[in-house]
């Protein structure tokens, strides 16, 4: 090597070594240190639709009330509430919250932010959620604001009235869309409120650096407990490896572990936090298109796939069979009996009597997705030992949605995550007529029957008559079979030894930090 | 050589309307649907109209197609569908990180291959070009994503000398095994070019001249085999310099690098049509600078192949 050449090559590794002494992050600040592996794209309520923009929203803003880890609802803004006139009603006793300009929240920003959602030229995807509201939907379509929906009696009062009774309607004013927002902020900030929310939550944004890293820090104007944490941080990292990397090095003090490395941390000892999420994974059929139009060959299908093998060697055990439709925890007992165990040959027969002895061709979508790669090959293998040529198509996420929505696909791989702790959030919009294409009802399933006790579920306020009607609405699902029922997802995380508190949550805006400390 | 510089330059108007009108075409053709991947899981279809009509995109193609043209010749990149941000405003912010990656990877992929390429030619021991030209080989074949996971297993979980990953703002620490794992492909084929460039050259007459005249051996290396050999390296470097700047998916994906390239992938899967017509549109721009600045550099290396005027 000549001397030129080594000098540059010498000042290089100088240079990297130099740079890179004392680089150990400290992790002996009050800051959780917290991964997102996608960015929120607003942290606007009116329109946080996925995950993550939803889970930050919820931390910035209080509604009234809101989620504990258990999705129970608590009370956040309002300190006490009354349900009267059968349901109709309900009276919200608001605290002493402020927003974090530092003003006091008062009942004019409830009613503001309220009709803010319902309003036509706010253009929000989650208008429906306050659908309930009397006049709400007139007012949406453009008539004018009816005083009766939401109403501010005094700074601390506030009085909705709905249309009909909603039992699950404090459900509704739990999720992000339904957060309270500061008026002149908003009015000052147009579409930017987004990027500078100003809630009166546990947390306000402190730094947005894009595609890097969100901060939040306590908000001193938040009425509820007082966090003893100085902040927490979510770092973008949309590499799940990268993540593992980062909380190996004590970067990170959650992670959630991915299912293909849950054997790794089972072996190495490493104490996993677990939790069923509130989420349903399914082949959805295209029940208006022959031959996924007769129960007999949908029911044939189901019996044709191993399910239990498929959960214990593809998703490593991180999962339970669903045999119906609405996650266990929300269940009310006794679990729905099993009507599709594995058989391959009552599936030839019952494929024979639906006139298909020789099977047929069909195409299952996907979203592009590793694992439901994986998921989706077992099943085509299954298929095929019952003569269903099935084909694998790929789209990503705005290509499948739409095809969906439109009816194009056979079948389709998916899942529906709750937006809020109740039976009704599977049932309704995934099998009631009303909610064909983009409402949730992507299967096209129409039943007048379960139409009928969805309905009167809906308005239903006794708690075990509501149950029993919607076991009898899954049960009818369940026997009709519009899906290819898999699984109930579960979740384990892995957290630093040096948090304490923290549980994973069961809805996924039900932890706001509260009582994690470091 | 002016004239050279401004005939390009002029170049870069039909160029950009080329690819402003192809850009624009390919978001209407390729399935999905921008107003759906905005609206979340569930929705009824009243509202999708609202937002396409706030939008823009209830309009004719046609109209959308003008009102397009007349925003680019504002300057105007417009606002992204998803985050309401102007485009520009996006782009300015990611751009630098880019550039810094980029440049840095670059340096290293530059600097590495010459030197590795010169030593395997050069050098008179046949063991270690070996070496070298095996690593290169690694080099070019390994995907960046597996090579981003070990570097980041070596150097940061069991050497923990670096951090994993993230931009660290802006600190060096953070840039290291990005620009390493992003030159590696590049630095391999450098390598491989400059050794049989070098090879090529130690055959020429004009060296065996040079020797005659009694040159040391360093200026000959220098002053007639390297340059001679550099011609096919700048093409190279400035292929690989020229995507580097739109950003490189996989390496910033693996490092949480907050990059263009995540920010136009992101872009794409959300169908946020501004941001992903912006994007492209300043992608073309540095493509076209920095062919411009390659073709120029040839003549300074080379004044044989200068555009215009040059000088023997």
């Amino acid at each position: 090597m000549n001397g030129k050449l080594r000098t540059v090559v010498l000042t290089h590794l100088c240079a990297i070594v130099l740079a890179a002494s004392g680089c150990a992050r400290s992790g002996d600040d009050a800051t959780v240190r917290l991964a997102l592996q996608t960015e929120p794209t607003t942290l606007d309520p009116a329109y946080s639709v996925d995950f993550s923009s939803g889970r930050m929203a919820s931390l910035i803003h209080s509604n009234l009330v809101a989620f504990d880890p258990d999705a129970r609802v608590i009370s956040d803004l309002a300190r006490s509430w009354e349900i009267l006139d059968g349901g109709r009603r309900y009276v919200f006793h608001l605290g002493g919250a402020r927003f974090s300009t530092g003003r006091s929240v008062t009942a004019s920003d409830v009613v503001y932010s309220v009709r803010r959602l319902l309003d036509p030229e706010t253009v929000s995807p989650r208008w429906w959620l306050l659908k309930p509201l009397k006049g709400a939907a007139a007012f949406h379509g453009g008539a004018s604001w009816d005083d009766e929906s939401a109403r501010a009696i005094d700074d601390s009062t506030v009085v909705m009235r709905l249309e009909y009774p909603v039992a699950h309607f404090l459900g509704l004013l739990a999720m992000p869309a339904a957060g309270i927002v500061c008026r002149e902020e908003v009015e000052r900030l147009g579409k930017g409120y987004g990027r500078a929310p100003c809630g009166s939550g546990p947390w306000s944004l402190s730094a947005w650096r894009e595609g890097d890293e969100i901060l939040l820090v306590p908000n001193p104007g938040y009425s509820g407990r007082r966090t003893a944490l100085a902040g927490l941080s979510f770092r973008i990292i949309p590499e799940q490896m990268t993540q593992i990397a980062e909380f190996e090095v004590g970067s990170l003090d959650v992670l959630e572990v991915p299912r293909a490395e849950l054997e790794h941390w089972r072996a190495a000892g490493t104490p996993l936090l677990w939790r069923e999420e509130l989420r349903v994974v399914d082949i959805g059929f295209n029940t208006t298109k022959p031959p996924f139009s007769d129960p007999r060959v949908r029911r044939a299908l189901n019996r044709a796939v191993d399910v239990d093998k498929i959960i214990a060697h593809v998703l490593f055990g991180a999962g339970t069979r669903s045999r119906g439709v609405v996650p266990p925890s929300l269940r009310l007992p006794p679990a729905p009996a099993e009507r599709y165990p594995y058989d391959p040959a009552a599936a030839k027969a019952l494929l024979a009597e639906a006139g298909f002895p020789n099977g047929f061709s069909m195409e299952i979508w996907q979203r592009e997705n590793p694992e439901a790669g994986r998921v989706l090959e077992s099943v085509q293998g299954y298929l095929a030992d019952v003569g269903v040529t099935a084909k694998l198509v790929t789209r990503e996420w705005g290509a499948f949605k739409e095809a969906i929505d439109r009816g194009t696909p056979d079948a389709f791989f998916i899942d529906w995550i709750a937006d809020y702790p109740d039976a009704e959030n599977f049932l309704a919009p995934l099998f009631s007529s009303s909610n064909i294409g983009g409402g949730g009802n992507r299967t096209g399933y129409r039943n007048a029957r379960v139409d009928s006790i969805l309905d009167a579920a809906a308005t239903c306020l006794d708690d075990a008559k509501r149950g029993g009607l919607y076991r009898t609405a899954e049960g009818i699902v369940y026997e009709d079979a519009p899906w290819l029922f898999l699984w109930f997802p579960e979740k384990y995380e892995v957290v630093s030894p040096r948090l304490t508190g923290y549980r994973i949550p069961l809805i996924f805006n039900g932890q706001r930090f509260l009582d994690v400390g470091v | 050589m002016r004239t050279f510089i401004a005939k390009r330059l002029l170049l870069l108007v039909p160029i950009l309307f080329g690819v402003a009108t192809l850009t624009f075409i390919l978001m209407y053709v390729v399935p999905g649907d921008p107003v759906r991947a905005l609206a979340g899981e569930r929705y009824d279809e009243e509202t999708l109209e609202r937002m396409r009509t706030e939008l823009g995109l209830d309009r004719p193609l046609a109209v959308q197609y003008v009102v397009f043209l007349g925003r680019l010749a504002r300057f105007d990149l417009g606002r992204s569908f998803v985050t309401r941000r102007p485009v520009a405003e996006a782009i300015r912010e990611r751009f630098p990180r880019t550039l810094v990656l980029a440049l840095s990877a670059m340096c290293l992929a530059i600097v590495g291959g010459i030197a590795i390429g010169t030593v395997a030619a050069w050098g008179r021991r046949p063991v270690v070009s070996r070496i070298l030209m095996t690593f290169s080989l690694v080099g070019v074949s390994m995907p960046v994503f597996w090579l981003g996971l070990l570097l980041i297993y070596l150097f940061a979980i069991k050497l923990r000398v670096l951090p994993p990953s993230g931009y660290g703002g802006g600190s060096i620490r953070n840039l290291i095994l990005p620009a390493l794992t992003l030159s590696f492909a590049s630095m391999a084929t450098i390598a491989r070019v400059t050794r049989s460039g070098v090879l090529d050259a130690l055959g020429e007459d004009y060296v065996r001249t040079a020797r005659a005249k009694g040159l040391g051996e360093r200026i000959v290396l220098g002053k007639h085999v390297l340059r001679n050999a550099l011609i096919p390296v700048i093409t190279i470097a400035g292929a690989d310099f020229g995507s580097y700047l739109s950003g490189s998916v996989l390496t910033e994906s693996v490092f949480g690098w907050p990059g263009l390239g995540r920010f136009v992938v992101q872009a794409i899967l959300k169908r946020d049509f501004p941001v992903i017509q912006g994007a492209v549109l300043f992608m073309a721009v540095l493509f076209i600078l920095v062919n411009l600045a390659v073709d120029l550099s040839y003549g300074a290396i080379d004044p044989r192949i200068r555009p215009e005027g040059g000088k023997r």
